[in-house]
């Protein structure tokens, strides 16, 4: 009797003990000397990375880790900075959550596999890329490269031009006030690109949609096809522009009051050809099924 | 009757008016007709010599027809086989049609379906390799992205098919060749990205 009784009150103050436990995280901080203008690898499994870049010539890396992860190493190499998120061997769980300031001239390359990537404040290259995890950077004037399986991609620029490159398979692209030459490719994912500044846009989609909304700069080029993806182009530009859009079987309209004409007398097939102001740039559309629409007006 | 009378004592007439509407035969020829009529049952050697020259030629024609159904059926079979793409056609694998009429080894330039159906043994090699090796790497992935990834795969083998099928109908289509390259390399891109992103300590 006197057992069950013991056992009846010390059974759930072992039970939330073990909640306690389990939910207190690890925690990590570390910081190394890095220069100014060095390389910083950082690479994590699943929950977070996010990146700041600073004035210091210094790496700071601040992380909150559970039970299942190993250990984070931090490695500082000539202009080599290596920050590595370590699980046990055949584990494929453990969450860390990575905060790591870096110098903000630095390159910045990010791997991930379910982990979320932000970056901020990052003026050299970034190369980011995700399996499942999200990215979201800011573009600050340095090239900038995104990549994820299935995780959406969000950039946002201020307007300086650059080298800007996405590709996703399902997950959706969101960049706001780029600038410079953009080349994008999904598979699923919609494309949603609104550019200051233009000087040479590529984007390709399988069944995804393309909304652009921007300027291109004079003469610039613009290129964009899907097989059954929607293409919704407004695309303005002080020199105009050489168009033509076409598609086998899906339909072509436009704000300029031309009609598309048939390809073909007895296959489907439409294109709408012209020019615009001078025709200085050149814009080109394709599908095979999705509806273009293109228009020279924000 | 108006008219003169010939050597021969017979009539002599100017036009065909001046012939008579009808003349009845002097006697009753319908007994005559039928009895010849009925003699047609056993017919003649002469008649039938003739006759079976005549099945062996319509036998012949019959024969000529259906051989030249046939050779006309399978001159379309061989088109629709090397010169259209097929459902499910791999688009490294270069029509023997293509070889045969190869004009891009003289004139250096490739035709329109030669850009559309390259040859590269590495494209095929590499292809090939990822796929045999999809199931693991898509089992190494987290749950929500392999089912996302499976679906992106489904997307571009459904777009390669609604191509291949638009390119039946119109094979010429540039427009339709180049988007299917477009989508072959899209499938490349993800077959790589997804053992990229499946390779421990990798990124994609």
């Amino acid at each position: 009797m006197r057992s069950a009784l013991w056992l009846s009150l010390s059974l759930p103050a072992l039970c939330a003990s073990a909640v306690v436990y389990a939910s207190s995280d690890k925690v990590f901080d570390r910081t190394v000397a890095a220069q100014p203008r060095g390389v910083v690898d950082i690479s994590n499994v699943s929950g977070k990375i996010d990146v700041k870049g600073w004035d210091r010539p210094e790496v700071s890396v601040h992380a909150e880790l559970e039970d299942d992860v190993e250990r984070v190493d931090v490695a500082s190499e000539g202009s080599h900075t290596t920050i590595k998120v370590v699980l046990p061997s055949h584990s494929h769980g453990g969450e860390a959550r990575l905060h790591v300031q870096i110098p903000k001239d630095s390159e910045l390359n990010v791997s991930a596999v379910s982990a979320d990537v932000t970056a901020s404040g990052v003026l050299g290259a970034q190369h980011l890329s995700a399996v499942s995890g999200e990215v979201t950077a800011e573009l600050m004037g340095g090239d900038a490269e995104a990549k994820t399986v299935s995780g959406d991609i969000k950039l946002k620029g201020h307007g300086q031009a650059v080298r800007l490159r996405v590709s996703t398979v399902s997950g959706d692209v969101h960049v706001d006030h780029g600038a410079g030459d953009f080349e994008a490719s999904t598979v699923s994912g919609a494309l949603v690109v609104s550019l200051d500044s233009a000087r040479a846009v590529r984007a390709h989609s399988t069944s995804g949609d393309l909304r652009f909304e921007g300027k291109l700069t004079r003469g610039a080029t613009f290129e964009a096809s899907s097989v059954s993806g929607d293409l919704n182009v407004r695309a303005s530009t002080e020199g105009g522009y050489e168009y033509e859009a076409s598609s086998f079987s899906g339909d072509i309209s436009d704000c300029f009051d031309v009609k598309s004409e048939r390809t073909g007398k007895y296959m489907p097939g439409s294109r709408l050809q012209g020019t615009r102001g001078e025709g200085a740039g050149h814009v080109r559309l394709k599908t095979m099924s999705g509806d273009i629409q293109l228009c020279d007006r924000s | 009757m108006t008219g003169r009378e010939g050597p021969d004592g017979r009539t002599l007439v100017k036009s065909l008016g001046e012939l008579p509407q009808s003349i009845e035969p002097p006697r009753d020829l319908w007994p005559t007709i039928e009895a010849r009529l009925g003699g047609i049952e056993a017919p003649a050697p002469a008649a039938t010599a003739a006759q079976s020259i005549g099945r062996r030629r319509s036998a012949r024609l019959r024969w000529l027809a259906a051989a030249a159904m046939i050779a006309s059926v399978a001159v379309g079979v061989w088109i629709g086989r090397s010169l259209l793409p097929l459902p499910g056609a791999v688009p490294g694998a270069r029509s023997p049609a293509s070889a045969a009429n190869d004009t891009s080894a003289v004139t250096g330039a490739p035709t329109a379906l030669d850009a559309a159906y390259v040859a590269d043994p590495r494209y095929e090699r590499q292809r090939a390799e990822l796929l045999r090796s999809l199931q693991t790497r898509l089992a190494a992935l987290p749950p929500a992205s392999r089912a996302k990834v499976m679906a992106s795969l489904e997307t571009i083998q459904r777009a390669k098919e609604d191509l291949e099928r638009a390119l039946g109908r119109d094979p010429g289509n540039a427009l339709l060749q180049e988007l299917l390259v477009n989508t072959y390399q899209d499938e490349m891109r993800v077959l790589t990205d997804v053992r990229e992103a499946s390779d421990p300590g990798e990124g994609i």
